[in-house]
C-alpha cells in the first residue's frame, strides 16, 4: 500500500464525467465523489477525491452547481432593482451582499449615504454577521461530529432573524440597503431589543465555549489540521477569517474604511496557534467566535452613537450614472467582497463583477488536501466557511 | 527528564478528556429543563402565526383596487416583471381610464418590496400572510380585477388627504377565508373563459 | 383556515383524539409490559426440571418420562426465544422514541409529539414505513451478501439475551460461562458491517465498512479485558453468580468495592460505547461525513435490521454493564434468602416468588435505562473521534489501562481482607455521590449563567 502523497502527474482529469482516471492503470487507489448531494459540502459542490483507504492523495473540487448568472442578470436589470439579487449572492450573509453593491453604486454616482444611514447599515450588519458567524460555527460542529451545538446556533440565530424581520420585514433576504442609504427607519423600541439580545448573546458565548470550543475531542479533531500559512493565505488571496485565521490581521474595516466604520473601537482577532499551530483549523474556528463578540461591541456603540438624520440621500427614480468604472469592497461575514461596476451610462450596468471570499477559499482546498485524511477535508472545508452561493454565484 | 514530561502529557490528556466531558454534559442536561423553542405551528400557537408577524412583515401582495391611480410605477419597478397591468378606456366614459387587468404572479414573486415603495397612494402592500399552498401553480396568479368586464376606475387622489386604503390584509384575509383553494384560480376563482397571458 | 388540498387530510389522530390516547397506551403498556411479562414467566421456567415438575403439578403428567419430552423442552425454547426477539424489536423501537424527545429537548427543541400522545407511535409508523418501502439490491452488488448481511449483525446483536439476567431467575438460560460466551457472540455484528460494506459495492459503503471493523476488532480487546475484572472479584464467569456475588446497596457493587473496578467500569463503558457504534465513535456511519457508511444502499426491511442492530445493541452495553459492575437485579433490603423462601418446597413458583422476580426485573430496568440514556445524552454532547485517534485511544489508553486494572485487580483479591471492600465501597460511593451532587448543581448554575434562561419545563 502506497503512502506517497505527491500530487500525482498521472492522472487524467476528466471531470465531465466526474472521475480522476489513472492512466497507468494502477487501480488500489479509489475516487470517490464527495458530493454534490453531501451533509458536509455546505450547498451543492462536488468534491472529486482520489483516496487510498482512508488517506487522500489529491481532493479536486467541482463548482458550479448553483450558478444562477446573477452576475449576467447584473447587466438586464436596472441599478436599483438589482439590490434583491444581491441578497441571493450570499443568503447566509445578505447584508453585505446589499452593503457592497449599495458602497460600488454610490461611489460610482459619487454621492454619500447619510451618517444615520449609515450607522443603521453598521447595526444590521453586524448583526448579520453574527448571524452568519453562528451558522458557521454551528455547522462546522456538526460537521465534527457535535449535532447539539448546530440547533443551539441556528437558537441564536433565530433571535436575530426576528429583530432584522422587525427592522425590514424578511428573515434572509432582507433588500434592506437602498442607493444611497437605507430602506426603512428603526422602528420604536427596536433598539432596547438588540441591547437585550446582545447582554443575553455575551453570556451564551462563554456556554458555548464550554460546550464546543475548548472540548478536547473538539480540539483534537481541528488543532494542527490544515494549516495555512500566513503566505499561502495571501498568494491563495484568501479573506476574511481564513486570512486572520492566520495571522495577518487584515480587516477592510480597518484597513479600507467604509461607511461609519471609523468611529468605532473594536479588535481584530487573528488566530494565534492557542492549541495547535497558527493558521489551523481551530484558529479559524475561534477567529469566528471571536468575531461575534467584537460585532456585539460595534452594535452598541453604534446604537449608543446613533445620529439624527434622513435614511436616504435624494437618488433619481431611474439612475442613469455617468460612464465609468467603480469598486465597493465590503468586510462580508466570508471576507472580502468585492463588486466591480463598469457603466456605460445607460440604466443597466455593463459589468458587474462579483468578488467574493468562498470562492478565493476553493482554491486552496486542493493544495491542503494532499495526505490528509477524509475526517480533515470535511474539517477543513467547513473551517473555510465555503458556501456554494458564494462560490458559484 | 522526558519521561515525566511525557507521563504528564498522557495523565493531563485524560483529565482533560474527563474535564470535558463533564463541562459538555452539564450544558447539555440543563437544556433539558429549559424551554424549547419551537413555535407548535399551525395548530398549538396562542394566535395565529401571521398575527404576530411584526407589521413590516414582507408578505403575500394586496391591491386595494379601489385606490390605485393606474401609474403603473409598481409594474416598472418590479425586477422580475411579476406584476401585469394594462389599463384601457372606459367605453362608456371616453375621459376616464379603467384598469382592465392587474394580475400579480405570486409565484415568481420574490417578496423583495420594490414595487410597495413606489406607489402613491398605497394601494399594493405586503400582508402578513404567507399560506398561499393551492392544487395547482396557475392558482397563485392574483387577479386582482377578477373580472375582466368589470374593469376598475383609476382613483384620482385628493389633494392634502390620504387615499382611503382598506386596513391592510383585510382584503386578502377575506377573500382567504370565503375562498375554495382547490377550485381553478384558487383564491381569486376564474368565472370566464381562461385568460392567456 | 384550513388549508386542503382536495381531499380532507386531516389525520386520524386528529379525528378520533380518545382512540389515538387509547391506542398509544396500548402500545406503550401492553406490548412492553406484554414481554416483560412474557419473560417473566417463561424465561425462569426455561430448565428441564422446573418444566417437569410444572407438567406434574398442574397437568398430572410425567414429562420427564415422556418420549415427546425433547419436543416440549423445543416448544418452550421457542416461545422464549420469541419473546426475546420481540423484546429486542420493540426495546429498539422506544428506545428511538426516548433518545428522539432527549435529543430533542438537549437542542432546545420538542421531539416528536404529534404521531399519538406524545408522539409515542413514532417508531411504529417508522417501522411500518420501512417495511413498505421498495427494496432496491444494487445492480452491480454482490445479490446473496448483500440480502443477507443485516441478518449477520442481527445474530449478533439477539445471542446475547441467552444470558442477559432480567432478574433473580429471569434468565433464558444460565451459562456457567456467560460472560465468555457474550464477547465471543457480540463479534458477529462486525461481520454483519463487513459483508454488507463489500457487497454493497460502493465506495463510501467500503468506508464504513472497513472502518467499522478496525473500531469494533479493535475495541474487543479493552472490553474483554475490562470485563474480566468483576469476572475476577466474583471468581465465576457465569453473568447470574456475578449478580449474586454483589447486594442491592451501592456500596456492594462491583463498581465500588475496588478503585481498579472503577476504572474498569469506565473503560468497559466507553469500549462498549465503540462496539456500538455510538458517538463519539460513530465513524462506521458518520452521518456528517460517509451519509450512511456500511448501510448507505440498503432500504425498506435490511435497512430497519441494520437500524434495530445499532438501537437494541444499546439494551445489550448498558445491561452488561449493569450486570457487572452497577449490581445487576439485586433489589436493596432483598437478600438471596428471600428468593428461597418464596420459592417454597418444591420446584413450581409461587405468586409471591413471581412477585420478587417481578421487582428484580424491575430494579433491572430502571438501571438499565438510566444508562441508556446516559449513551443517548453522551451522544448528543459530544464530538466524533477521527479513525487515527480512536485507534491510538483504543491501544495507548485504554488497552494499557485494562491491563493494569487487570493486574490490580488480581492483587487486590490476593491481598486485601473482604473488610477492605466494604470499606472501599462505602468511601468510594459516597465519593461517586458527592461528584453526582457537584454535577447536579453545576446544571442548575449553567441556566443562570446565561442571562434570560431559566428553569421553564413547558412546551412539550
Amino acid at each position: 500500500m502506497s503512502t506517497d502523497t505527491t500530487p500525482d502527474t498521472t492522472i487524467d482529469m476528466n471531470l465531465d464525467r466526474h472521475i480522476l482516471r489513472r492512466t497507468d492503470g494502477n487501480d488500489e487507489e479509489i475516487v470517490v465523489n464527495f458530493g454534490p448531494q453531501h451533509p458536509s459540502t455546505h450547498g451543492v459542490i462536488n468534491f472529486v477525491t482520489q483516496t487510498n483507504g482512508e488517506v487522500i492523495r489529491r481532493s479536486v473540487p467541482e463548482i458550479g452547481y448553483l450558478h444562477r448568472g446573477l452576475e449576467k442578470i447584473g447587466e438586464l436589470v436596472a441599478y436599483p432593482g438589482y439590490m434583491p439579487f444581491t441578497d441571493r449572492i450570499d443568503y447566509l450573509a445578505a447584508m453585505f451582499a446589499n452593503e457592497g453593491y449599495a458602497v460600488a453604486v454610490e461611489r460610482l454616482l459619487g454621492i454619500e449615504a447619510p451618517l444615520r444611514a449609515q450607522y443603521i447599515r453598521a447595526i444590521s450588519c453586524e448583526l448579520c454577521r453574527i448571524a452568519s458567524h453562528f451558522i458557521s460555527i454551528g455547522t462546522m460542529a456538526q460537521d465534527i461530529g457535535a449535532a447539539t451545538p448546530l440547533t443551539h446556533a441556528l437558537r441564536e440565530r433565530e433571535s436575530i432573524n426576528d429583530l432584522l424581520e422587525e427592522l425590514c420585514g424578511a428573515r434572509l433576504t432582507y433588500n434592506f440597503l437602498r442607493i444611497g442609504g437605507v430602506a426603512f427607519d428603526v422602528p420604536v423600541g427596536w433598539t432596547d431589543k438588540v441591547l437585550r439580545f446582545l447582554d443575553h448573546l455575551e453570556s451564551y458565548i462563554q456556554e458555548w465555549d464550554r460546550l464546543i470550543t475548548f472540548n478536547k475531542i473538539f480540539v483534537k479533531r481541528l488543532a494542527g489540521v490544515g494549516v495555512i500559512t500566513r503566505d499561502q493565505a495571501i498568494d491563495y488571496g484568501l479573506v476574511g477569517p481564513n486570512l486572520r485565521g492566520s495571522g495577518v490581521k487584515f480587516d477592510i474595516r480597518r484597513d479600507m474604511p467604509y461607511g461609519a466604520y471609523p468611529n468605532f473601537e473594536f479588535n481584530i482577532p487573528v488566530g494565534t496557534g492557542k492549541v495547535g499551530t497558527v493558521g489551523d483549523c481551530w484558529d479559524r474556528f475561534f477567529v469566528r467566535v471571536q468575531e461575534v463578540v467584537e460585532s456585539s461591541k460595534i452594535i452598541r456603540q453604534a446604537i449608543a452613537k446613533l445620529p439624527e438624520g434622513d435614511i436616504q440621500a435624494k437618488v433619481a427614480r431611474k439612475l442613469k450614472p455617468e460612464v465609468g468604472e467603480a469598486v465597493g469592497q465590503v468586510e462580508s461575514a466570508r471576507g472580502e467582497m468585492l463588486y466591480y461596476i463598469v457603466s456605460d451610462g445607460s440604466e443597466k450596468a455593463y459589468r458587474l463583477r462579483v468578488r467574493t471570499g468562498s470562492f478565493m477559499a476553493m482554491g486552496i482546498i486542493e493544495e491542503l488536501s494532499h495526505g490528509i485524511m477524509v475526517a480533515d477535508l470535511i474539517a477543513i472545508i467547513a473551517s473555510l466557511d465555503v458556501v456554494a452561493p458564494e462560490v458559484d454565484r | 527528564m522526558p519521561m515525566t514530561e511525557a507521563l504528564r502529557e498522557y495523565f493531563g490528556h485524560i483529565t482533560d478528556v474527563v474535564k470535558t466531558f463533564w463541562e459538555g454534559m452539564t450544558v447539555t442536561l440543563s437544556y433539558m429543563v429549559r424551554r424549547p423553542i419551537t413555535v407548535q405551528y399551525p395548530d398549538r400557537t396562542a394566535q395565529r402565526v401571521a398575527d404576530t408577524l411584526p407589521s413590516r412583515y414582507r408578505g403575500l401582495l394586496e391591491v386595494d383596487i379601489n385606490v390605485c391611480t393606474g401609474c403603473m410605477a409598481c409594474e416598472r419597478a418590479c425586477p422580475i416583471s411579476v406584476i401585469k397591468i394594462s389599463t384601457d378606456k372606459d367605453p362608456s366614459n371616453l375621459k376616464q381610464r379603467v384598469i382592465a387587468q392587474f394580475d400579480i404572479d405570486e409565484s415568481k414573486c420574490m417578496f423583495c418590496g420594490l414595487c410597495v415603495e413606489p406607489c402613491p397612494t398605497g394601494a399594493i402592500q405586503h400582508t402578513r400572510e404567507f399560506e398561499s399552498t393551492m392544487k395547482s401553480v396557475d392558482n397563485l396568479v392574483f387577479r386582482w380585477i377578477p373580472d375582466p368586464k368589470n374593469p376598475a376606475p383609476f382613483y384620482r387622489p385628493v389633494k392634502g388627504q390620504d387615499a382611503p386604503r382598506a386596513p391592510v390584509g383585510e382584503i386578502l384575509r377575506q377573500r382567504m377565508a370565503k375562498a375554495d383553494w382547490t377550485a381553478r384560480g384558487g383564491i381569486f376563482p376564474v368565472t370566464g373563459p381562461e385568460r392567456k397571458g | 383556515m384550513r388549508i386542503t388540498l382536495g381531499l380532507d387530510s386531516t389525520s386520524l389522530t386528529r379525528r378520533y383524539p380518545r382512540l389515538a390516547v387509547l391506542a398509544t397506551l396500548f402500545m406503550a403498556f401492553v406490548a412492553p409490559l406484554g414481554l416483560y411479562i412474557g419473560a417473566l414467566v417463561f424465561f425462569p421456567l426455561n430448565t428441564p426440571e422446573r418444566l417437569d415438575a410444572m407438567a406434574k403439578q398442574w397437568l398430572g403428567f410425567d414429562l420427564a418420562a415422556s418420549h415427546y419430552r425433547h419436543l416440549v423442552y423445543a416448544v418452550f425454547l421457542l416461545l422464549v426465544a420469541f419473546v426475546a426477539v420481540n423484546f429486542t424489536a420493540v426495546f429498539g423501537g422506544v428506545s428511538t422514541w426516548v433518545e428522539r424527545r432527549v435529543a430533542g429537548r438537549m437542542q432546545s427543541r420538542i421531539g416528536p409529539n404529534r404521531t399519538s400522545a406524545a408522539g409515542f407511535l413514532a417508531w411504529v409508523a417508522d417501522a411500518v414505513k420501512m417495511v413498505l418501502k421498495e427494496d432496491t439490491v444494487p445492480a452491480s452488488a454482490d445479490q446473496l451478501l448483500f440480502r443477507g448481511a443485516p441478518y449477520f449483525s442481527m445474530v449478533g446483536l439477539l445471542l446475547p439475551f441467552v444470558v442477559m439476567p432480567f432478574g433473580e431467575s429471569v434468565v433464558a438460560t444460565n451459562m456457567n460461562v456467560g460472560v465468555f460466551y457474550i464477547m465471543a457472540v457480540t463479534a458477529f455484528v462486525v461481520v454483519g458491517i463487513l459483508i454488507s460494506g463489500w457487497s454493497s459495492n460502493s465506495n463510501w459503503a467500503l468506508f464504513g465498512a472497513v472502518r467499522g471493523a478496525a473500531q469494533v476488532i479493535s475495541y474487543e480487546i479493552p472490553a474483554g479485558i475490562a470485563l474480566m475484572v468483576p469476572v475476577l472479584m466474583a471468581g465465576s464467569l457465569s453473568m447470574q453468580d456475578i449478580v449474586r456475588a454483589q447486594g442491592g446497596m451501592p456500596w456492594d457493587w462491583f463498581v465500588f468495592r475496588n478503585p481498579a473496578a472503577f476504572v474498569a467500569f469506565f473503560i468497559s463503558v466507553t469500549s462498549s460505547l465503540a462496539e456500538g457504534n455510538r458517538t463519539p465513535f460513530d465513524l462506521p456511519e458518520a452521518e456528517s461525513e460517509l451519509v450512511a457508511g456500511y448501510h448507505a444502499e440498503y432500504s425498506g426491511f435490511r435497512l430497519a435490521i441494520f437500524l434495530m442492530v445499532e438501537w437494541a445493541n444499546m439494551w445489550i452495553m448498558a445491561g452488561l454493564a449493569v450486570t457487572l459492575f452497577l449490581g445487576g437485579w439485586q433489589v436493596p433490603f432483598v437478600a438471596s434468602e428471600t428468593y428461597k423462601a418464596a420459592l417454597g418446597a418444591g420446584l413450581v413458583p409461587t405468586p409471591s416468588w413471581f412477585g420478587l422476580q417481578a421487582l428484580s426485573m424491575l430494579v433491572f430496568s430502571l438501571k438499565t435505562w438510566g444508562l441508556v440514556i446516559v449513551f443517548i445524552w453522551l451522544r448528543w454532547t459530544l464530538p466524533r473521534v477521527r479513525v487515527d485517534q480512536m485507534m491510538s485511544l483504543c491501544w495507548k489508553y485504554l488497552v494499557p489501562g485494562a491491563f493494569l486494572c487487570f493486574v490490580v485487580t488480581l492483587l487486590w483479591q490476593l491481598l486485601v481482607p473482604p473488610l477492605g471492600n466494604t470499606v472501599t465501597g462505602v468511601v468510594l460511593s459516597l465519593v461517586a455521590f458527592v461528584l453526582l451532587a457537584k454535577f447536579l448543581l453545576a446544571t442548575y448554575r449553567n441556566i443562570g449563567r446565561v442571562k434570560g434562561d431559566r428553569v421553564d419545563l413547558t412546551n412539550w
